[in-house]
């Protein structure tokens, strides 16, 4: 097709005395020698479908299937006018813009219309777009010395965390020696109270202890799925509140949101007196709920990691005692309307806690047992941060994450503000994208970082020039919210214009020295392209 | 346990299937609506009556002593009287005007109130003239009147007794009112107490009740085997939510309107339903409800069905292979109409409003051309439309900010694809305060529009009815200081939701508004010094929607009938018209706010009788699938003859995702629409033609530059238009009125007099299709030219369909002109040259038009225009090409009405395009290489392929003739004779 030569201004300079040797309207200097008539004045199309005689070349009537006898007029309209533009670039574009009453910008020669219809403007257009160019190589320049600075900020990191990789593998070794340690000694504590274990194991309360945890942790995962079911739920309902149109007047849709809005204690939305803002920000009743369940799930776990066996070797040091339970789910902001649930939850935690002195041998094991739990979870977490410290230095100079040189590592993580006046809008580059209202306090996450554009060969600049979010926060009636942002050159890491071109789905534009690379590399790119 | 849990968190997940249809609840089926449910029942008790073999005869008569002769004698009035009321008052007054239609009005006079009599000063484009020579006599029986010429009669008679009206050409009934008995005009009356009402009926009757008590007798009225023995819904209605008041009690009009020769009925739009229009009533009924029409704002519509959408024209053209005949009922309230066929052959019709008077115009054909120029004199011609709105109008809900349309602008330029203009919706206002921007993403507006109008390329903004009712938007606030909102029922300020909230209308039946809101429009600011639309340029033309009105906590989603208009009038009695004169103003203002003049460009979604006259309208909100798709086609057709000739559907459908195939075929319509806008829901995915993906998107460049390359002959067929009625796509009826076969075919159409014949596939997976060919004629594929050849009877012939090529015929003996060069907007062709393309017909000849004006001025209405004619005439050794001006042969009729005196060829128009060529001249269907071709001694260059000659019977690739630069202009004589 011919759509992208014309808007490439093409760079070579054509030189004066050139332009006019052999001169055809229209006819790109490249193709200079091809346009000559043979000796009987005739002319071949340049697919060579077709001779015809040299006095239709630029006739204003296409011949030529190619168009190519017409580089000159608009006759064909697959053909392209070049115009020489002496004094600025030369310029490609296509034939429907020849002689069609507009002075294309592209041709400041005037050359695409008539002659004195379009004046001469290369001079000014020359001198205008060498400014520019100036400008914007200087922009360049500066820009590319923060850039460079983000290169050398990576290289520190990579030292810094090479040097954090080491420590943490010393420690990772560390660890593994003494869980090897403990280890042994469980062992051996282990196999002489082994039998007597066994034979406790077998009791009653054990076993209905066993019961009692995995139910428990049966409901623990059922709860969690209710309570995110019911976030959502939750969501769709106030996005359904706000997001609904008063159209149509659908009354299951009003009477969703009227009982919505009964259940949740809010006022009607088109009940907003005139001038007042919508104060959607009220906060949620299950708010309070939220915080309690929270609590409860952390309680919960922890009342289930304990660990079962060693409670029931120390169990036996308190038989025959009495002692007061623990006051530990004694949690005194739980309010009168959560009573009943939590004394139900207290009794059955105190029912598993409950303590009963053990014999002096079951202790020493159960005392082993929980050191070895210690140094299990302390080699876990020094093997977690092993492992995070090798992926940060791994994706340091990936193409496709931070850039071969690394240069973005330094924006890994910074959050850019823009305020319209309605929202902020909140980009935190390789994190999270939020959409914040001003009036009312609400967030909603517009996607997590997923891709530089797609379509471009990773590594190239026009690769590091978008980067995507998905998977936000879901639209009533919609997709989940998505944002494209969409980055260039500049001495400031900012946002500049947000737009929802499609409902849901949002454009950034922005700028960043991280993309600011000099300008003659950025044109050798553009050329190799 | 876990599992379980997943399971039941997936069921959460499944997307929410939506029901995409229309809420049939949201609006009335007859028996919902009491004066559609007495005009129905009222129907029932006469067809019982008939099949029972009883007699059933109208209450209605005329008084013969009454009658008046007036005009010299082309109208008469003369007193009715109604049996079952003898003391009410009707008159009648029947009048002939100067063509033949004759115009049937009654009312109510010296009744206790007046009813609406207004409505066709709304529709009318001026008070008829009478006949200067037609005289009705009175006879014994009945009234008469014979007029038009010997051989071709015809007969309009009144009876007395019972009052029926009949059209009768040679002899034969053509248009019957009353012959079934089922007029009736309620008359106004006090409302009685219930108790009161007993004790007023009589004993006349007396029936059996059902039930156990089959003994107990109970006294009907006098008039129940008219009226019914109930009292329907007289004096309160509530539906829904709703409660009418109906404080005049009832005033509804029932009239049957019989075509007793006639087996086909077209028109009454807007409907989504079939051209011809299907039955409602009788055996084998299609349809079980009634056509409405009552303006209104109807989401998802169905593609099927009786429902009334946004605009109302009460006219029926009732066609047979012996005539055409129309009847246009000038009502503007709702109302309701049954069609029925008693046998294939004949047609009866049934209308029932809610108020007004009886103003019934009758057409008398005979022939669908004069029954368009009939119906043009009396609501006037479409006008002629700036050209520019002929080109592809790119819309979408929304596009965002200036800076997204001027990027939009750029994507088509970069991909080449021609485009005239860009549109706004709503969301460009703040608030949906219209003509205010959001100048959050709206910043610099005027900018936007210069660099819009700097490639030769137009906005549309959409100015809606409703009026946010805040002190800080002028428009509100001047309208209420100046006291033009149309009233609630109580008397003050009417309010209603719609886009931009709690809203007021104006009510433009108010005169004191109109100049008012046309200074809204001077974007050079008013002479007060108030405010008007400065952030707005004269690239700006408007787009008025919303304007059925559509309100959304109202009944059937618009205004309470109760509600009071200028005059004292109730919403019941104009709510068909309220729409038309939104966009009626809104034309003038756009008109007016420049000198000189220039012409306006107004898209409507409401319309009524007239409305043609004031701009453009479409089909609404459609949905994106083939169906919808489908029926758009004779929507814009129904539309086309009932006067509303710029229209069309919104292409890609306004609801939905369609896919890349149906988007493309959707484009193919578009083109072939007189109005061609692409338009999105603002929930859709972006689709402009740019985003499409090969070969998709190459496929919508080429349709849409075959749309420019076509645009003369579309601005042509818009001025025929203009002087003779006629609609700009034609369906089969129309062009062979006489090939019954073609009668009910609405799914293919000629572009007005050029020969082109179109079928656009509306199915996934089309590869080929058949066309119709209703007479003994060649007919040329557009594309390759191959010849098919139809007959008298009428000849199916398969053509192939291929996405990139949407089925085109040209019609042999048609002369095509063309601009081939592309160009990104229709202003830059202007000084392109043009292909002539000649289709020889079966007798080896071909003629067809050419008209040219500056395309937006109102030069033309002082002959500034070019209007050509191009013949080419068969020899046995020449074809001889030639053209000759038209606009000095008919100055009287060359554009727009205007009745010139004289037409100089020489105008400045004309002058300016001295020196635009003919550059090709295609002729299709010679029988041989021609040995020379010559413009008066100069030998031209062509190159011939050969193939079937028009001549014969032969099917195949017709021969193709190209002349190249001929040396001929567009605007002067010349012959080209090709030596054979």
């Amino acid at each position: 097709m011919l759509l992208l030569p014309f808007l490439l201004s093409l760079s070579v300079s054509v030189p004066a005395q050139a332009a006019f040797s052999l001169e055809v309207k229209g006819v790109h200097p490249s193709l200079y020698q091809k346009y000559v008539p043979t000796s009987s004045n005739l002319w071949s199309c340049l697919d060579e479908s077709r001779s015809i005689p040299w006095s239709s070349v630029n006739d204003d009537y296409c011949d030529c299937p190619d168009g190519s006898d017409e580089p000159g007029t608009g006759a064909c309209k697959n053909s392209t006018f070049f115009c020489v533009n002496v004094g600025h670039v030369g310029a490609l574009i296509s034939a429907t813009r020849v002689n069609d009453g507009l002075c294309e910008p592209q041709c400041c020669d005037g050359s695409d219309e008539p002659t004195g219809i379009c004046p001469n403007i290369c001079d000014q257009v020359g001198i205008h777009h060498r400014a520019l160019l100036e400008q914007e190589t200087k922009l360049r320049k500066t820009g590319s010395k923060i850039r460079a600075s983000y290169i050398s900020f990576a290289q520190k990191e990579k030292m810094r965390l090479e040097a954090v990789v080491t420590s943490a593998e010393r420690e990772v070794t560390a660890q593994t020696n003494e869980l090897a340690r403990i280890k042994e000694i469980v062992d051996r504590t282990e196999s002489l109270s082994a039998v007597a274990l066994e034979r406790r194991k077998s009791s009653p309360l054990f076993k209905s202890l066993e019961s009692h945890s995995e139910l428990l942790e049966s409901l623990l995962i059922l709860h969690k799925n209710q309570r995110q079911r019911l976030n959502a739920l939750e969501d769709i309902l106030s996005g359904l509140r706000t997001g609904y149109n008063p159209n149509y007047q659908d009354m299951a849709v009003l009477e969703a949101v009227r009982g919505w809005e009964q259940i949740a204690g809010l006022h009607h939305i088109n009940d907003v007196q005139k001038g007042e803002d919508e104060g959607g920000g009220e906060p949620l009743p299950s708010d309070g709920q939220s915080k309690i369940s929270d609590e409860i799930e952390r309680k919960v776990e922890s009342v289930l990691k304990a660990d079962r066996v060693s409670l029931l070797m120390e169990h036996e040091k308190y038989v025959d005692q009495t002692q007061a339970s623990p006051n530990l789910l004694n949690l005194s902001y739980i309010p009168q309307s959560f009573a009943p649930a939590f004394d139900y939850i207290r009794s059955f935690a105190s029912a598993i806690l409950g303590y009963n002195p053990l014999s002096s041998d079951a202790a020493s094991v159960s005392r082993v047992r929980q050191l070895l739990s210690d140094a299990e979870a302390v080699l876990r977490e020094a093997e977690d941060k092993l492992r995070n410290v090798q992926r940060d230095l791994e994706d340091l100079f990936k193409p496709d994450r931070f850039g071969k040189d690394g240069e973005w590592k330094k924006l890994d993580g910074l959050c850019l503000e823009k305020d319209t006046g309605e929202y902020t809008y909140e980009v935190c580059l390789f994190g999270e994208a939020k959409q914040k209202g001003n009036s009312d306090g609400s967030v909603h996450s517009l996607g997590h970082f997923s891709s530089w554009k797609r379509d471009e060969e990773v590594g190239t600049p026009d690769y590091y020039s978008r980067q995507m979010f998905t998977g936000g926060a879901k639209c009533w009636n919609g997709p989940q919210r998505s944002i494209q942002v969409d980055l260039s050159c500049g001495l400031d890491n900012e946002l500049l214009t947000i737009t929802e071109p499609e409902k849901c789905e949002y454009l950034i534009t922005g700028t960043t020295p991280a993309l600011c690379t000099p300008l003659e590399s950025w044109e050798n790119v553009k050329d190799e392209l | 346990m876990r599992s379980l849990v997943v399971a039941a968190w997936l069921l959460l997940l499944l997307p929410t299937r939506f029901v995409v249809a229309v809420k049939e609840q949201d609006f009335k089926k007859c028996d919902e609506s009491a004066f559609c449910r007495r005009g129905r029942t009222l129907a029932h008790r006469a067809a019982e009556h008939v099949t029972s073999g009883e007699k059933w005869k109208s209450p209605y008569s005329l008084d013969a002593s009454t009658i008046v002769l007036e005009d010299g004698g082309s109208r008469f009035t003369g007193r009715v009287r109604s049996s079952l009321y003898p003391e009410i008052k009707f008159e009648l007054d029947v009048r002939v005007h100067e063509d033949g239609v004759v115009r049937v009005r009654m009312d109510e006079k010296e009744g206790l109130r007046k009813r609406y009599d207004e409505a066709a000063s709304w529709a009318l484009l001026k008070e008829p003239v009478l006949s200067p020579s037609s005289k009705w006599s009175v006879g014994k029986k009945e009234v008469k009147v014979v007029y038009g010429e010997k051989k071709d009669q015809v007969e309009v008679t009144v009876e007395f007794e019972p009052l029926v009206v009949r059209m009768k050409r040679n002899g034969k009934d053509q248009v019957v009112l009353n012959g079934q008995g089922l007029l009736h005009m309620e008359h106004f009356r006090e409302k009685v107490e219930e108790n009161v009402k007993k004790l007023e009926a009589t004993d006349v009757e007396m029936v059996a009740a059902e039930g156990e008590e089959a003994q107990k007798v109970i006294q009907l009225p006098p008039n129940a085997w008219f009226e019914g023995d109930t009292e329907d819904g007289l004096w309160q209605e509530s539906w829904r939510s709703w409660t009418d008041t109906k404080p005049k009690g009832p005033e509804s009009l029932s009239l049957d309107i019989n075509f007793p020769n006639h087996g086909h009925v077209y028109g009454i739009p807007q409907h989504a339903t079939r051209l011809d229009l299907p039955t409602t009533k009788g055996e084998g009924a299609f349809f079980d409800d009634p056509y409405r029409l009552y303006n209104t704002d109807v989401f998802e519509y169905l593609a099927s069905s009786t429902t009334s959408l946004y605009g109302s024209i009460p006219l029926i053209h009732a066609h047979s292979a012996d005539s055409t005949v129309a009847v246009f009922v000038s009502v503007a309230s709702e109302t309701w109409i049954d069609v029925a066929h008693p046998t294939q052959k004949s047609t009866e019709t049934h209308w029932v409003s809610e108020s007004g008077i009886l103003d019934v115009f009758l057409l008398p054909g005979p022939a669908p051309d004069q029954v368009f120029s009939q119906y043009a004199k009396l609501t006037g011609a479409v006008q002629l439309p700036p050209h520019w709105s002929l080109g592809y109008h790119q819309c979408r809900w929304n596009y965002v900010s200036t800076n997204d349309v001027r990027s939009v602008q750029k994507r088509f330029d970069e991909e080449d694809i021609p485009v005239d203009v860009f549109w706004l919706d709503i969301e460009y206002s703040e608030d949906h305060k219209y003509m205010i921007w959001d100048k959050k993403n709206f910043p610099d507006p005027v900018d936007m529009f210069n660099d819009v109008e700097a490639l030769a390329r137009k906005m549309v903004v959409i100015v809606d009815p409703h009026i946010k009712r805040t002190h800080d938007y002028p428009v509100y606030k001047e309208g209420q200081e100046l006291d033009l909102f149309i009233r609630n029922k109580h008397g003050s300020e009417f309010e209603g939701w719609c886009w931009s909230g709690s809203s007021a209308w104006i009510d433009f039946f108010n005169p004191n508004s109109w100049e008012w809101y046309k200074s809204l429009y001077k974007f050079n600011g008013r002479n007060d010094g108030k405010w008007s639309w400065t952030e707005s340029t004269g690239a700006v033309h408007i787009w008025n929607d919303m304007n059925e009105p559509s309100i959304f906590n109202g009944p059937e989603i618009t205004m309470e009938k109760d509600s009071i208009h200028y005059g004292g009038w109730e919403h019941r009695d104009v709510h068909n018209i309220n729409g038309m004169l939104f966009v009626n103003i809104t034309s003038q203002a756009v008109k007016e706010r420049t000198t000189p003049y220039k012409r306006p460009f107004v898209l409507t979604r409401s319309f009524y009788a007239g409305a043609q006259r004031f701009g453009a309208m479409w089909t609404g909100d459609n949905l994106g699938t083939w169906e919808h798709m489908a029926v758009g086609i004779p929507m814009v057709l129904s539309n086309n003859i009932a006067g509303m000739s710029f229209a069309g559907a919104d292409v890609g459908g306004f609801f939905g995702n369609p896919e890349p195939e149906m988007l493309t075929r959707w484009y193919f319509v578009g083109a072939f629409s007189p109005f061609f806008r692409a338009h999105a829901h603002i929930d859709t995915k972006r689709r402009e033609p740019y985003l499409l993906a090969e070969p998709y998107k190459s496929i919508v460049r080429e349709t849409l530059r075959l749309r420019y390359s076509l645009l003369p002959v579309w601005y042509t067929a818009f001025r025929e238009s203009t002087v003779t009625g006629l609609p700009v796509v034609r369906p089969q009826y129309v062009v062979l009125p006489k090939n019954e076969p073609g009668f009910s075919i609405d799914d293919q159409y000629y572009v007005g007099a050029s020969g082109l014949l179109v079928k656009p596939i509306t199915e996934a997976g089309v590869t080929e299709t058949t066309i119709y060919i209703g007479e003994d004629q060649v007919y040329y594929d557009f594309y390759s030219g191959h010849a098919y050849r139809g007959s008298a009877k009428g000849k199916n012939v398969t053509v192939p369909a291929p996405l990139e090529r949407g089925p085109l015929l040209i019609r042999g003996g048609s002369i095509l002109p063309s601009r081939e060069r592309p160009r990104r907007s229709s202003a830059l062709m202007k000084r392109d040259p043009f292909t002539l393309k000649v289709a020889l017909s079966q007798s080896g000849s071909a003629s067809g038009e050419l008209y040219l004006d500056d395309g937006e001025s109102y030069g033309h209405r002082e002959g500034n225009f070019v209007w050509r004619e191009f013949v080419a005439e068969s020899t046995k050794k020449t074809v001889i090409i030639s053209t000759k001006d038209l606009g000095s042969k008919n100055p009287d009729r060359a554009v727009d009405g205007v009745e010139l005196a004289t037409y100089n060829g020489g105008n400045a128009f004309a002058n300016a395009l001295n020196g635009v060529r003919v550059e090709r001249i295609v002729v299709l269907g010679l029988k041989n290489r021609p040995s020379k071709v010559t413009l008066g001694n100069t030998d031209l260059e062509f190159i011939f392929e050969g193939g079937v000659a028009a001549v014969g019977k032969k099917e195949g690739v017709a021969s193709k003739l190209t002349v190249k630069n001929p040396g001929a202009f567009i605007t002067s004589d010349w012959t080209v004779v090709l030596g054979l």
